[in-house]
Order: C-alpha cells, then sequence, then structure tokens
C-alpha cells in the first residue's frame, strides 16, 4: 500500500497543507514524482490565462506581503472594449491585410498578443510573458512620428521660444534671413528639439491619456505597495504599455496601423496635429 | 604672435577689393576667445586660411566686426583708425561659415559625391549639418533639429530591424546591439570613416566641409546632441534622491532595472545625460541661484519655463568629439529624410549601418546559465534540461576535454566543450540558450513594418511604397527573468 505522505514531510506539514487546499493528494503526490509526472499543462487553457505549472511550486514558502492582495482584470471583454477605444479609427489602415474582418480594435490582434501587450514583467514573476520588447519598438515608433508631427507644429508665439526665433521675427527679416538657408524641405525643422519631444512625450501625460482609454483598469502588473500605486510607479507601467500596445499593433498589423494610431490615438489628444 | 592679415597674404585669392576697407584688419577672426588655440595649432590654421575663400563685401565686414563680442574689445582700440561707416543693419552674427561658401567647397561636395547622397539633398543642408550646437547655438544655423530627427529615424530602423530577425533577443542585449549598431561610438567612428575631419575650433573662415565643434574634455551633464543640461529636461530620469526621481543605483534595496529603461531612458537604456561620474553633482542647485527663472511645475511635472538659453558660442557648452560627430551622421539622416524621403533614409540605413558586422552571440552574459535554461525549459513545457557526457578525452591529464551536452528528452539542446564536467555542462547550457534566444525567423517571413508604411494610398493591394505585402511577425512572450 503506498504511504499516505512522502516520508520527508512531517505529520504537521501534512496537516497544514491539507488545509491549505483539499485536493492535496495529488501535490503530496508531487514530492516526490519528477516533473514529466506532473500534472501536464491543461490544454485548453490558454497561455495568458495560466502561469507555466511547472514553474510553480506546490505551495508558497514567503509569508503573505502585509498588504491588501492585488487583483487584476481576468475578463476579455473589459480588455476588448479597451482596445476598440484605443485604436479608434486608426486600424482602418489595415483594411487590405489578409485575416482582417473588422477593423476595430479588438480584431486586429490575436488573443494571446492582445493580452500580452498589457502584461508587465511585474505579473507574476514575467512567467507568462512581459510586453517590454514591444513597449522599445512603439517607443521608437512614437519617438519618430513626434518629431514628424513637430514639424507641422506651429511655432509657439505666446510660449516661450528660443531667442533666436523671436529675434529673427522680429528683427528686420531682410538682413537675417539671408543667413539661413531657406528650403521648403526645411519648414518648421527648428521645431524639432529634445526638449519638446519630452515635453510631448513626458510619462505623467502619457499615463493620463492610458486612464483616459481605460488601460490602468486592465493592465497586468503588481505595485510594490498597493495602497500606493503612485509610489509603485502606475505612471511608468502606464506610458509602458501604452507604448507596447503601439509596438503590437506594428508587429502585427504592420508600420502604417502603428503609425496612425501613433499620429491619431495618442499624440493627437497630447496636443500634436 | 601677430594675426595673419588676409588682405596682404593671401591676396591672390581675393576678389577686387573695396580700398575704403584697406586699412581695416581682417574682420574674420575670432580673437580672444580661439587666438590661444591658434597659436598652438598654427600648421592647421595656416590650412584653414588658405582654403578660405574670402568674400569681401561692403555690407558685411563692419557689422560683423562688431557682432562678434571677441572683436568688440578691439573696436574701442581701432576707433581712431578706422573710416566711420554708415550703422550696420542689424544682423545676426555669423559663428560658422556662411551657406553661401557651401557652393564654393570641395571638401562638401566630395563627400556628397563619396556618400552617393541623393541630389535632393542640397549643398547648404549638408554643410548645416556639419556644424553642431556648441559652434553655433542657433537651431536655425546648426545640425540639432536634424540631429533629433536622424537619431528617431536610425534608431527606429535599428530597432525593428533587431526585432523582426531576432524576436527573442533579451532587452539587454537588444540595448547592446542598438548601441553597437547607432550608438555614439559606432557613429564616431563613421564620421570618420567617412573622412569628414574636425577642425581645431569653430570659425567663419573654416571650410564649409568640415566638422565644427567647440571641444571639451567630457564630464558634463549634458543631454546628447543638444546644449541643454539634463536638470531642465522634463521627464529625464535622475539618479539621486534630491530629484524627487529615482534613487542612486547603489542604494540599498533599489535597482534602475531593465523594464523602466524603455520609457524613461534613451534608446540604448542609458541614463539620457549620461552616468553621473563618481563625485557628479546630482542635485539642482538651490532655488536662491542667479537663474533668474522661476521654474513652475506643470501638473504633468513639466517645467514651463525654459531657462536661459545660450545665445553665442561664448556661452555655449563644448562637446567631445564623438558627440559632434554622432550628431553630424545623425543629422544626415535627418536631412536626407526631409529632403529626400523616407526610402532614401532607408537606403542610408542599410548602407551605413546594417552593413555593419556585429557578432550577436558574443554580447550575451549569462550567470546561471544552467538555471535559466531550465525555467526555459519548464515555461515552454519542455522535459526538464539533463545534461549527459558526450565524449571525452584526457580525462587524468593536465588538460581534459569533455564534450557535454544538454538534452530534453531525446532532444540536444545545446552541446559545448569545456575543461572540466562542470564547465562543459554550464557552457552547454550557455550554448542551449543562445541557440533559444538567437532564433530568426526565415528571412522570406520578415517584413519590416516600415517596409508597409505608406499603405494608405493603396488600401486594396495591401502593399506599401515598396510593393511588399504584409506578414505577421513573430511576437515572443519575453526572456527569462533572471
Amino acid at each position: 500500500m503506498p504511504p499516505a505522505r512522502p516520508s520527508f514531510v512531517c505529520a504537521s506539514c501534512a496537516t497544514a497543507l491539507r488545509s491549505q487546499a483539499p485536493n492535496t493528494s495529488p501535490a503530496l503526490r508531487a514530492f516526490g514524482a519528477t516533473t514529466a509526472q506532473l500534472q501536464p499543462p491543461a490544454q485548453d487553457l490558454p497561455r495568458w490565462k495560466q502561469t507555466p505549472p511547472a514553474m510553480k511550486m506546490p505551495y508558497r514558502l514567503r509569508p503573505q506581503p502585509n498588504q491588501p492582495v492585488w487583483k487584476v482584470n481576468e475578463d476579455p471583454e473589459p480588455l476588448d472594449e479597451m482596445y476598440d477605444k484605443f485604436v479608434g479609427r486608426a486600424g482602418e489602415a489595415a483594411k487590405g491585410q489578409t485575416g482582417v474582418d473588422s477593423t476595430k480594435g479588438r480584431d486586429l490582434l490575436p488573443e494571446e498578443v492582445k493580452w500580452l501587450a498589457i502584461t508587465h514583467k511585474s505579473f507574476d514573476h514575467g512567467r507568462r510573458g512581459f510586453n517590454d520588447r514591444l513597449a522599445l519598438l512603439g517607443k521608437r515608433i512614437v519617438s519618430l512620428q513626434t518629431s514628424l508631427a513637430l514639424l507641422h507644429a506651429p511655432t509657439p508665439r505666446t510660449a516661450p521660444s528660443d531667442p533666436f526665433l523671436t529675434t529673427t521675427h522680429n528683427n528686420n527679416n531682410s538682413s537675417n534671413s539671408s543667413d539661413i538657408f531657406h528650403h521648403v524641405a526645411l519648414e518648421g525643422a527648428e521645431n524639432i528639439t529634445a526638449f519638446s519631444k519630452a515635453q510631448v512625450l513626458s510619462p505623467t501625460r502619457l499615463a493620463q491619456l492610458a486612464q483616459s482609454y481605460g488601460v490602468d483598469k486592465v493592465m497586468r502588473w503588481k505595485p510594490k505597495k498597493s495602497e500606493n500605486l503612485r509610489g509603485s510607479g502606475v505612471e511608468t507601467v502606464l506610458a509602458h504599455t501604452v507604448y507596447s500596445i503601439i509596438g503590437a499593433l506594428a508587429m502585427q498589423r504592420g508600420g502604417e496601423v502603428a503609425a496612425r494610431t501613433a499620429r491619431e490615438r495618442v499624440l493627437l489628444p497630447l496636443g500634436l496635429r | 604672435m601677430k594675426r595673419v592679415r588676409l588682405d596682404r597674404w593671401a591676396s591672390q585669392l581675393q576678389p577686387p577689393r573695396n580700398p575704403r576697407l584697406h586699412a581695416q584688419r581682417c574682420a574674420f577672426s575670432h580673437e580672444t576667445t580661439t587666438l590661444p588655440r591658434r597659436r598652438e595649432l598654427l600648421p592647421q590654421r595656416r590650412q584653414y586660411i588658405t582654403q578660405t575663400q574670402w568674400q569681401c563685401q561692403r555690407r558685411t565686414v563692419s557689422s560683423k566686426r562688431k557682432a562678434s563680442t571677441a572683436t568688440a574689445l578691439q573696436e574701442e582700440v581701432d576707433e581712431g583708425e578706422t573710416e566711420v561707416l554708415p550703422p550696420p543693419p542689424a544682423r545676426a552674427p555669423l559663428y560658422a561659415p556662411s551657406h553661401r561658401k557651401a557652393l564654393h567647397s570641395a571638401k562638401l561636395a566630395a563627400l556628397h559625391a563619396r556618400l552617393s547622397l541623393s541630389p535632393k539633398l542640397p549643398l547648404q543642408t549638408l554643410a548645416r549639418c556639419l556644424v553642431d550646437p556648441s559652434a553655433d547655438p542657433r537651431p536655425t544655423h546648426n545640425n540639432a533639429p536634424f540631429a533629433v530627427l536622424g537619431q528617431d529615424l536610425l534608431g527606429h530602423h535599428t530597432t525593428e530591424h533587431l526585432i523582426c530577425h531576432y524576436p527573442r533577443l533579451p532587452m539587454s542585449v537588444l540595448f547592446a546591439a542598438q548601441y553597437a549598431f547607432v550608438g555614439e561610438a559606432t557613429l564616431a567612428s563613421i564620421r570618420s570613416e567617412w573622412g569628414v575631419e574636425v577642425v581645431a575650433a569653430p570659425g567663419m573662415e573654416v571650410d564649409a566641409g568640415l566638422l565644427q565643434l567647440k571641444r571639451q574634455v567630457p564630464g558634463n551633464s549634458l543631454v546628447e546632441g543638444t546644449s541643454r543640461q539634463v536638470k531642465d529636461m522634463p521627464g529625464v530620469r535622475k539618479l539621486g534622491a534630491k530629484f524627487g526621481g529615482g534613487r542612486r543605483n547603489s542604494e540599498w534595496n533599489y535597482r534602475r532595472g531593465i523594464s523602466s529603461r524603455v520609457v524613461f531612458d534613451d534608446e540604448f537604456g542609458e541614463l539620457v545625460g549620461g552616468e553621473p561620474y563618481a563625485g557628479a553633482q546630482l542635485s539642482t542647485p538651490a532655488v536662491g541661484e542667479d537663474d533668474g527663472t522661476v521654474e513652475a511645475r506643470g501638473a504633468d511635472g513639466t517645467t514651463s519655463t525654459l531657462p536661459n538659453l545660450p545665445q553665442s558660442p561664448d556661452e555655449t557648452e563644448p562637446t567631445t568629439v564623438s558627440d559632434a560627430s554622432a550628431s553630424f551622421v545623425r543629422a544626415v539622416a535627418g536631412a536626407l529624410y526631409l529632403h529626400a524621403g523616407a526610402a532614401a533614409t532607408k537606403t542610408f540605413h542599410r548602407d551605413h549601418v546594417l552593413s555593419r558586422q556585429l557578432e550577436l552571440h558574443t554580447m550575451f552574459n549569462f550567470t546561471h546559465p544552467t538555471r535559466d535554461l531550465s525555467r526555459l525549459c519548464a515555461r515552454e513545457g519542455f522535459e526538464p534540461p539533463v545534461a549527459r557526457l558526450i565524449s571525452e578525452t584526457g580525462r587524468l591529464s593536465r588538460t581534459p576535454v569533455f564534450v557535454v551536452g544538454v538534452y530534453s528528452g531525446d532532444n540536444l539542446l545545446g552541446e559545448a566543450a569545456g575543461a572540466s564536467l562542470n564547465e562543459g555542462r554550464v557552457r552547454a547550457a550557455a550554448a542551449a540558450l543562445r541557440s533559444w534566444y538567437l532564433y530568426s525567423p526565415p528571412k522570406g517571413e520578415v517584413v519590416l513594418p516600415s517596409e508597409v508604411e505608406g499603405t494608405a494610398a493603396a488600401p486594396a493591394t495591401g502593399k506599401g511604397k515598396l510593393g511588399k505585402v504584409w506578414k505577421p511577425q513573430v511576437i515572443d512572450v519575453g526572456e527569462i527573468v533572471t
């Protein structure tokens, strides 16, 4: 007759385990078994829904943190709504592609990618994947579109601008402008500065934009302190997620969709045409 | 040492002179700030002057003399000597060769031809690309706008190339590869490979085909490519408790991780403005200082007032040659985009950046490859990795060789040789991890996102301007968190 519990589990621990989870007998058996004999990953559960069973400990060793339990959204519907709101009509650039029936945000990306794009590295210790790479690509795209949008931005007259621009405006233009090489392609090039770009893309503003789209309700992450989201860096994670959604659109639907989304859904609300 | 007088010395280069200006000194030298350097570098200076085509223009000479702060001092001394000219019109001073000189510069034309740049890019813009903000702080005269745009373009093309061709590359390797392709050091070496020389000091008389910057030893916290200091940049992360931003990386229980670099830092994962060196001042100056501007922090944490920007080259912060070289190469890319379009920029990127060979497999650094491989197999649902000795020789000799393979079930994941059993096992695990991370999809499956930009013009076919049909690219879940 097989032993009720493995020999290296003492009686009190076995009692504690039994009380922790009612169906512990397979877990207790698993102590001595190799991972190959463990329950294989449930094939019906998608990858985004479960953490790989081989990576999990059967029980938690460390004490629970002294803060409210942090819960994230598991429901696909709010996620789809967020994507619809985020992408809006910019998805119409994907009309000619194969496999694109409707251009709503929720239909542009497959399910796994949709969940991956809003999953931060802090979620589940990174075991279900994270959106770092997508965010890197998305940031490059948004950064480029910001520079191009600044080309067409009107030079601010009231805001404090570079002293040279105002002096050339005030002084007699003929003598000053003869020193500058004028070309139609270079119109507005002086608007592109690292300062204005950083102002447009500051993480705080991006976080506010993301909140308006409802990203904070669906993104999956784990704050350091669940009562103090601001101190845990929610703004950084929100900005990161905005970039990663753009990156996911680029990888899945091409540069045109991503650029249009960046221009119309990110930069336009931030004030750049 | 006496200044060289162009009106006597280089007379064969001059057009017919205005006799009224005969008695005046050479108007194109910047006396006090740069003369000490030029004293040391006499041969080079002579070289610059012989290359100059001095245009003697009536209305410009005296005003240029006045405009330069350096020669303003001489003015008071020279008052008695010179003739009284009509008051010059208010005119912006020139710190670099005028764009009209660009058409007469042989170096510039040769550079344009050597790089096979599009004929749509005019020589005047290329000349402007060679002027660093430290040489001329005005954004209408220097390469700063082009450099920012060019950095975006080069970075975008490089990132999408890396991510589409190597979808599983870990973030730290991605950052390092990005730097290897379009980082400052690489662009600086590109500049020297192109044969662009650097001036000893900027000025109006230097050839338009030379890179102009105000040189200084590195160590100041400037945002790369601009003349702005790090503390004035909005949204920039600064290490230092007083900023209300991050903390020093060496503080207990704090680590500036990889993920947050995407949002805060530049495309290489480096702090904007450079790592603080030992003894760097990391806190903002006290409010009582004489900046004159009260920083009003807006609701979004950005400052609305601009600090005092440098108005003349005397006030600009000097930069390093490598910074200015990188700005120049970026500026060429940006100017090419503005004049010749996106396709020309992609060709430029392919010809100058992607043509460089990068050995990605040398850029990995594993601390516990066996542990990481075990986690990877667990995540992907493979059988756990087992190391097996494939072959060995010389076990009892001074130089044994053990060839170890790491298997998942019957599948060989990685194989390597080591001087001991343990070393072979660890090397084999590292080889297995590299083979996972360096996965590259078949060439026919890779379509870069930018290749289908511009499909708005042809929505029916879904083809971009280059005629490529879009295919969704491999999106990997992420690397193993070590």
